[in-house]
């Protein structure tokens, strides 16, 4: 294993030029053309992934073991409420051509600055400041509730409140009861609710018997993302319960208030919502990495490899909500769902900045069914590198908070810990070092190693709602790129504040958001010069020798 | 679950935002966080050394979380403990309750584990005394009866928080040079099995 490290450090990339260094990296260097395979795409790992692999809304075309609503696609085709939208997605897509030029304008229709944009709330206020005292939530009854962007809802199936993001639940009960009556309805005629399209509103429901999650939106975003979103929601309660339990609870009464087990959890939920909002992570699938050079990620990771422990299973070392290094057990996987849980596990406490904390959690797409045992700390009080270490043994701690000991031991031996404070100082890199005038941002994404990379956003999209702007129109590319009934390869989209291109292979993912002033061609130019860049900082960007204990 | 870099492992239970986060803060880094209230995610470990006369004393003490979502797991947390700081809230009659569950808890599965009774937030009566909602002589009979000390301290301003460790690292020094350490032996097959599948008693 650590020969295959410093077999790795020999290949250099000698700066700006693409010519292989030698024969074993001559096709990994070759120019990235449309016909990539798998593997072999910039960011691609050398020795297999860490990830398991995963397609895009994998989870609503494949039903969940155990869901109630396990049916074939055929059972789903029939069914009158899909093929309505199903038209309506149709129709929209009858005006698209792989070559989207200015055709989208619906979209531009639907893009345009909130008409309600004044009465907003942002997102940050009236957020509960505690469980406890006296939950300051909304009115339910105000209109400062009402419009919201996106509300989401959690019942049991007895249509007890279970969570509601904004507003308190006892508030809502009434809400929940005709949603469940809805659901109910429906499914009295063998059928299931999806969607509700209405004045701008979509309501969309995700059932996962004994839950059922309902969320509200009148953002841009597809049906199929908003039930991606809600099924995160799910994933979240499960790694704090694991599905096991939660079935167990209901099973034995079907009119259990999930809320009092889930005291205190809000706020990773609300925290989750937030993050789906501005982190293109959820949207990709995948994880980003920090900047680091090779040499000190490589250091990194034998550090992280050498300390490990019978009962560890992944060492994960992460910074904000990147990925710093991932060691895991030969043969274990880890999905980049449940990933995510933990970046937002641990984005959305403090309280991890003190002590070793040792906490049960589920991961609910490796096992939904059994509570793993994390071990979480910060590697140091003013630092942000988050040290975390998956164990099964929860009786182990000592064992394991000795591995966290020797970790650090390692780093300062190897010296490295200077170039990781140095790379911290700078967590995203700029747009600018591409070298592409018109380019304002991207987002490329391996598919075989799960990563991603973006760089900073930046000028004009400044303010939150800019920055949210930008990622809606990287969702709507997303959704169109990845609808289930008409997938697309290619799409330009000129907007009037930006063009916008995507281009989806069976190795990877790009969107690239360019200034309004470009042409086509310019675009298309860029997209290879672009790859060109990312291939060349690839060992920088992403893992690419994943490494096991 | 015992280390060898620990001495004696203390656990803090009770009900959530009784504020067992912050007396353990104020014990280790001798502060106090105002900010919006965090609850604990599992459980916290913070080693902290003491000197008792000439000797000095690792405290391994483990702050766990008050949410019931933990309860079933709760044991592995204060399995082998040797002290436990049952914390309440003196302006909350419901956490006293709550408190009173935990050291039965305690005195059917840990005979061995000394408990100490903490009433927390005491600068709350300090700004008006009709706040309290536990009465202190009431407490201090329990204590009696079911052998442990009683402390009131207050996290924000400090008051009684190291003489409630101080004495928790004495009492371990006193009673542990009688004692042999018992810690960990056996599995008490009468303990109470967990009500999910996450059993207490497997090992």
């Amino acid at each position: 294993m650590a020969a295959d490290v410093h077999k790795k450090k020999s290949w250099e990339v000698p700066n700006g030029s693409l010519a292989p260094g030698d024969g074993q990296h001559a096709e990994r260097s070759e120019s990235p053309t449309p016909g990539l395979a798998q593997g072999t795409e910039p960011g691609a790992g050398q020795e297999g992934a860490m990830f398991v692999h995963t397609r895009s809304y994998e989870d609503l075309t494949s039903p969940e073991d155990g869901a109630a609503v396990a049916r074939s696609p055929e059972e789903r085709r029939g069914e009158p409420a899909e093929q309505s939208s199903m038209e309506q997605i149709s129709k929209d897509f009858s005006e698209l051509s792989t070559q989207l030029t200015g055709i989208a304008l619906d979209l531009e229709e639907e893009m345009r600055p909130g008409k309600e944009g004044k009465l907003e709330p942002s997102p940050q206020t009236n957020r509960r400041d505690s469980v406890l005292s006296g939950k300051e939530e909304e009115d339910v009854t105000m209109d400062a509730w009402r419009m919201h962007r996106k509300h989401v809802f959690v019942l049991s199936e007895a249509g007890k409140p279970v969570y509601s993001r904004y507003g308190s639940e006892e508030a809502l009960s009434s809400t929940m009861g005709v949603m469940m009556a809805l659901v109910s309805f429906l499914e009295a005629e063998k059928n299931a609710i999806r969607s509700i399209h209405a004045d701008g509103y979509k309501v969309v429901f995700v059932r996962r018997s004994p839950l059922v999650l309902v969320a509200v939106a009148r953002t841009q975003q597809s049906e199929q993302e908003i039930a991606h979103e809600l099924l995160y929601i799910y994933y979240q309660i499960l790694s704090l319960l694991t599905w096991t339990q939660l079935n167990h609870i209901f099973q034995q009464k079907q009119n259990y208030d999930l809320r009092r087990l889930l005291a205190g959890s809000e706020r990773i939920t609300d925290n989750l919502l937030d993050l789906m909002a501005h982190d293109p992570s959820f949207l990709m699938g995948a994880v980003r990495c920090l900047p680091l050079a090779a040499s000190v990620r490589d250091a990194v990771s034998s550090s992280l490899q050498q300390a490990k422990a019978k009962s560890l299973v992944f060492s994960i070392l992460l910074s904000g909500n990147q990925l710093v290094s991932l060691v895991r057990k030969k043969d274990q996987f880890l999905h980049p769902i449940d990933l995510h849980l933990l970046f937002n596990l641990i984005s959305s406490s403090s309280s991890f900045r003190e002590g070793e904390a040792w906490t049960p959690i589920c991961l609910p797409k490796f096992n939904s069914s059994g509570f793993f045992h994390a071990h979480i700390s910060y590697l140091e009080q003013e630092m942000d590198l988050c040290l975390l270490l998956v164990s099964t043994d929860r009786e182990d701690f000592f064992t394991v908070s000795d591995c966290k000991r020797r970790f650090q031991e390692r780093l300062r031996r190897r010296g490295v810990h200077h170039a990781l404070q140095e790379a911290l100082r700078t967590p995203f890199y700029s747009v600018a070092q591409v070298g592409i005038p018109d380019l304002r941002h991207f987002i490329y994404k391996s598919k075989s190693s799960g990563l991603f990379t973006s760089p900073e956003i930046e000028a004009p999209y400044v303010q939150e709602e800019e920055k949210e702007r930008l990622l809606g129109l990287y969702q709507y590319l997303h959704s169109r790129a990845h609808n289930s009934s008409r997938p697309l390869k290619n799409i330009y989209f000129t907007g009037p504040r930006e063009n916008l291109l995507a281009w989806v292979t069976n190795a990877f993912e790009l969107y690239v958001c360019y200034s309004p002033l470009g042409t086509k061609a310019g675009a298309i130019n860029a997209v290879n010069k672009l790859m060109k860049w990312i291939r060349k900082e690839e060992d920088r960007l992403f893992i690419l020798t994943p490494q096991t204990y | 679950m015992s280390g060898r870099r620990v001495d004696a492992k203390v656990v803090l239970l009770g009900q959530e935002g009784v504020g067992k986060s912050s007396l353990v803060e104020r014990c280790a880094h001798r502060r106090f966080r105002p900010g919006p209230y965090q609850n604990t995610i599992g459980a916290a470990f913070v080693a902290k050394v003491m000197t008792v006369g000439d000797q000095t004393v690792t405290l391994g003490i483990w702050d766990t979380a008050g949410s019931e979502r933990y309860e079933a797991m709760s044991r592995i947390y204060y399995r082998g403990a040797r002290a436990a700081i049952v914390c309440y809230d003196l302006t909350d009659s419901g956490s006293y309750q709550r408190a009173k569950f935990w050291v039965n808890e305690l005195q059917n599965c840990e005979e061995g584990c000394r408990i100490y009774l903490c009433g927390t937030k005491s600068d709350l009566l300090e700004e008006d005394r009709r706040k309290r909602g536990v009465d202190f002589h009431d407490v201090q009979d329990y204590a009696d009866e079911i052998k442990a000390d009683l402390f009131e301290t207050s996290s924000k301003t400090g008051q009684s928080v190291d003489e409630l460790f101080q004495k928790v690292a004495e009492d371990y020094v006193n009673f542990s040079a009688f004692q042999v350490m018992t810690e960990d032996k056996a599995v008490n097959l009468d303990q109470r099995n967990s009500p999910y599948f996450y059993s207490c008693c497997h090992h």
